[in-house]
């Protein structure tokens, strides 16, 4: 094996803080390289500097074995690399093939040539079996589709080295397992592909060589064929400590649950372009128990979080709070009643990025001390009493870096994630509504959450968990509710079941009998 | 990285520096203003010389000066409250003339005693101006229609109601010839006008409430609970939906004090300069004032800074015509600095060497 991109002794510092230091690292033709590491370990910093998106502050980029000064994105491209970020950068309005050709188009005169165009996505979806139709309209596509597109796009400039930067964690266990398949599938045939996860199972199953990252070093890296590494010690080398996977702490007791908190009865929802319909959902959330919605995505749990937020109304039926139907569910009435949410999408809904981490810790509470005092009649910003909170939520939740006048945007997903917990789980709600609360997060970050969770419901509230992560659901859920095509299933004890029996009922493949009791 | 490259974080300044941008744009305009003066073979000096001597040099100067001041200055404000809220208002032209017309006509129509003729006109040009500017948020938050083009539509609106109409009909002074389109509205009653403050020069109570207009507005954005909320509904909107926040009152909230900043500048021409709304009457103050707001860096402190700049600029130009210069170099200087605060990319450059110059 030749090798491609040689990173060596890149340095990268924000401010004053290295983000990466001193490291190197090879990538060599026809490997699958998996880095892994905590949240703002420094992985994604050191492929943003790989493809040009940052500048290295020491350091030196060799690719083929030349020196490269690759000072943007597109020197990068022109090189041979790739880089497919989570956030995808598709336009949803044109179809695969003209975004695959944007900014490269092929042209007949002056005139874009889409049909060559076409011929190119198709050409190369048939050779690595990406099953992609190139006259599909991106809106109309699922996310694991899109990646492909990102994919298809990327080695349509030529990419010889392709970077996935956490590339499963928007994706559904069945597109995952696609995706692994084609990375093989890229290796294979000569290209590198460097894997950027936080998913261990994921890594040990793809990756040839495994590169460990804490705090900004390379800690070790690890040839899979001849050292077998194993999660567990994977996890111990990227938190420098021994850690547990997702899973119930042994000393779990189970807790009678009480009274209903949140309820939804008989909700209906007509689906539309940009929505799934939900047909006659009805689901108690009592007191003290985590209930988890499973399915895959795209299956209506998304709308059932937004009803019970209160960003959506139901077309029919009601939402319940103690029994009480609320007749005008907003966000601000919802939240009244005690029920805090943790989005699925971040960005949209999560956390203001541009705003400081003592405002996105006040955000829903604002008027109520520590965050505000009242005189003259007026709700007046308590700066102080903000700061002082802020500060300690920061380090209980371990966010890093602790300080609470930086920019949300400023720090890593894992970490804006930590504070969005911090900030829903601080307002002691009655009833919390989690979405996808680890997606991102890495081991360290995720057990901490975990417990969290558990220990709000330990407290007293009702937790309503929907996940795409099984592991997540059953290390969690005290009964798991499995959705599909916008209808409750089928009803299994989050203690007793394992991730087989769920997951088929999730790709329906058993009848829909009620096993709550096996 | 995402939000960098946002129209907002273009145009304005990050939040931890909010003056340092502004005064280096208008610095550096008045540099470029210089070197170009003196590449045209005009003397320079005698000519920067002769604006400092307009601008400030006698009580009358500085009268002149703070009145120009005062309304870019609120005319910048409304621009950059609307602003916070995540609203872009390129109506304050309209809201401009609503609150003059208003101010104009109640000023001639009321007869109460002193103290509160004034008090009554100036809260009811304010409100006029909030109504006019809640027609574009309400199409805003029930319609969806964007807050540009109905902004803009209203300033046509409001124009054209007011000059081919109000000023010329119903509001018009009587006259007996046929000079009726030059002569405006009847004069306000002198208990309406804004008290002059120094003999001698024309500086007025106007003054007064600009600076209360800063304040509050300065008070409200980074003091209050309620701006918290402007604040995050302009943005992160759905952040804001999601944790509760009363998006759509905020963003009516924020669009009136808008309109009423608009129309205290516009309010401020008439009671305090004209007297009465005239025949003719286009100054272009609520347009200016998206430049004003843009300077200072959509922050009510940056605003003010930028709004006594221009006035003061635009009042000391009018003495570069001794050295054979149009007083609209002024506007010249203000779009030099408006492009230069809107390349910021110019800037960042020199910010990480004097950064790294202090770092070493």
């Amino acid at each position: 094996m030749s090798d491609l991109l040689e990173l060596r002794c890149i340095t990268k510092r924000f401010g004053s803080k290295p983000a990466c230091e001193n490291v190197s690292l090879t990538v060599r033709a026809g490997e699958v390289l998996a880095v892994v590491g905590e949240n703002g370990a420094g992985k994604s910093t050191l492929m943003n500097v790989a493809y040009g998106l940052y500048r290295p502050d020491a350091g030196e980029i060799r690719f083929d074995g030349q020196p490269r000064d690759i000072r943007s994105p597109r020197d990068a491209v022109a090189l041979g690399l790739g880089m497919v970020h989570q956030h995808f950068m598709l336009v949803p309005t044109l179809t695969v093939a003209e975004n695959v050709a944007l900014g490269s188009e092929p042209r007949r005169g002056i005139v874009f040539d889409r049909q060559a165009a076409e011929k190119r996505v198709r050409e190369i979806s048939d050779r690595y079996g990406f099953a992609l139709d190139p006259r599909a309209c991106i809106s109309n596509l699922s996310v694991g589709t899109r990646q492909r597109v990102e994919i298809v796009k990327a080695l349509s400039h030529g990419a010889r080295v392709l970077i996935l930067d956490e590339p499963t964690a928007v994706l559904t266990p069945q597109e995952s397992v696609e995706l692994l398949g084609l990375a093989r599938t890229l290796a294979a045939r000569g290209h590198a592909v460097v894997f950027i996860s936080h998913r261990l199972r994921e890594v040990l199953s793809v990756a040839t060589r495994i590169a460990i990252m804490r705090r900004g070093h390379l800690i070790e890296t690890l040839d899979v064929a001849t050292e077998t590494p194993t999660a567990q010690s994977l996890a111990e080398l990227m938190v420098g400590r021994a850690v547990a996977g997702p899973q119930r702490p042994a000393n779990a007791v189970r807790r009678t649950a009480g009274a209903p908190v949140l309820s939804l009865r008989n909700v209906s929802l007509d689906g539309h372009a940009a929505r799934v319909a939900l047909h006659d959902i009805s689901l108690d959330v009592r007191a003290g128990e985590i209930v988890a919605i499973a399915g895959i995505d795209g299956n209506g749990q998304s709308e059932i979080a937004q009803i019970a937020t209160g960003l959506i109304r139901p077309d029919r039926g009601s939402l319940l709070v103690d029994d009480q139907p609320i007749a005008e569910a907003t966000p601000r009435v919802l939240r009244d009643h005690g029920v805090a949410h943790i989005p699925e999408d971040r960005h949209a809904s999560g956390l203001a990025v541009t705003q400081t981490l003592a405002e996105n810790i006040a955000l829903g509470r604002q008027t109520r001390a520590p965050y505000a005092r009242k005189r003259w009649g007026f709700h007046w910003i308590a700066h102080e009493g903000r700061t002082t909170r802020a500060t300690e939520l920061l380090a209980a939740y371990d966010v890093r870096p602790p300080e609470p006048e930086r920019r949300a945007g400023d720090l890593s997903g894992g970490n804006q994630q930590k504070v969005v917990v911090a900030r829903e789980l601080d307002q002691q709600p009655r009833a919390l509504v989690v979405v996808q609360p680890t997606r991102g997060l890495d081991v360290g970050a995720i057990a901490s959450v975990h417990d969290k969770l558990r220990s709000a419901a330990a407290g007293g509230a009702a937790v309503l968990l929907i996940s795409l992560d099984l592991d997540e659901v059953l290390a969690l859920a005290d009964r798991v509710v499995v959705i599909r095509n916008g209808r409750l299933i089928g009803e299994r004890d989050g203690w007793t079941s394992d991730e087989q029996s769920i997951g088929a009922l999730m790709l329906g493949a058993t009848s829909a009998t009620n096993a709550g009791a096996a | 990285m995402t939000s960098a490259s946002t129209l907002r974080a273009r145009l304005f300044a990050p939040r931890w520096q909010p003056l340092l941008i502004p005064l280096t744009a208008v610095s550096t305009a008045l540099v470029a203003g210089f070197l170009a003066m003196w590449l045209f073979g005009k003397d320079a000096p005698q000519g920067f010389a002769l604006m400092a001597e307009h601008a400030l040099g006698s009580a009358n100067a500085v009268g002149e000066s703070s009145i120009k001041a005062a309304v870019l200055t609120l005319c910048g404000l409304s621009v950059t409250v609307a602003f916070t809220a995540g609203l872009f208002n390129i109506g304050a032209e309209g809201q401009f003339t609503v609150g003059a017309i208003t101010a104009a006509w109640l000023g001639a129509a009321l007869d109460l005693p002193a103290p509160l003729e004034l008090l009554v006109v100036t809260g009811a040009a304010m409100t006029a101006g909030a109504a006019w500017a809640l027609i574009a948020a309400w199409l805003k938050v029930r319609r969806g229609v964007h807050e540009v083009i109905s902004t803009i539509m209203l300033n046509w609106i409001a124009l054209h109601l007011v000059q081919d109409w109000l000023v010329v009909g119903p509001l018009a002074a009587p006259s007996s010839n046929a000079q009726i389109s030059l002569a405006g509205t009847v004069p306000v009653h002198a208990s309406a006008q804004l008290p002059r403050l120094i003999a001698g020069s024309r500086l007025d109570f106007g003054i007064v409430y600009a600076a209360i207009a800063v304040i509050f507005c300065w008070l409200l954005l980074s003091r209050t609970v309620a701006g918290f909320e402007i604040r995050l509904v302009g943005a992160a909107p759905g952040v804001a939906e999601a944790s509760g926040l009363p998006n759509a009152r905020r963003t009516y909230q924020a669009m009136a004090l808008a309109g009423a900043l608009a129309a205290l500048g516009g309010l401020l021409l008439v009671l305090g300069t004209e007297h009465r709304y005239p025949g003719t009457f286009r100054t272009g103050y609520g347009f200016d004032g998206i430049a004003v707001a843009l300077v200072g860096g959509a922050s009510p402190l940056g605003t003010a800074l930028a709004g006594i700049f221009f006035g003061l600029l635009r009042a000391g130009a009018k003495g570069l015509q001794l050295v054979g210069i149009q007083p609209s170099f002024a506007e010249l200087l203000q779009g030099v600095s408006v492009w230069l605060v809107s390349a910021p990319l110019l800037f960042a450059a020199l910010f990480r060497k004097l950064r790294g110059a202090r770092a070493t």
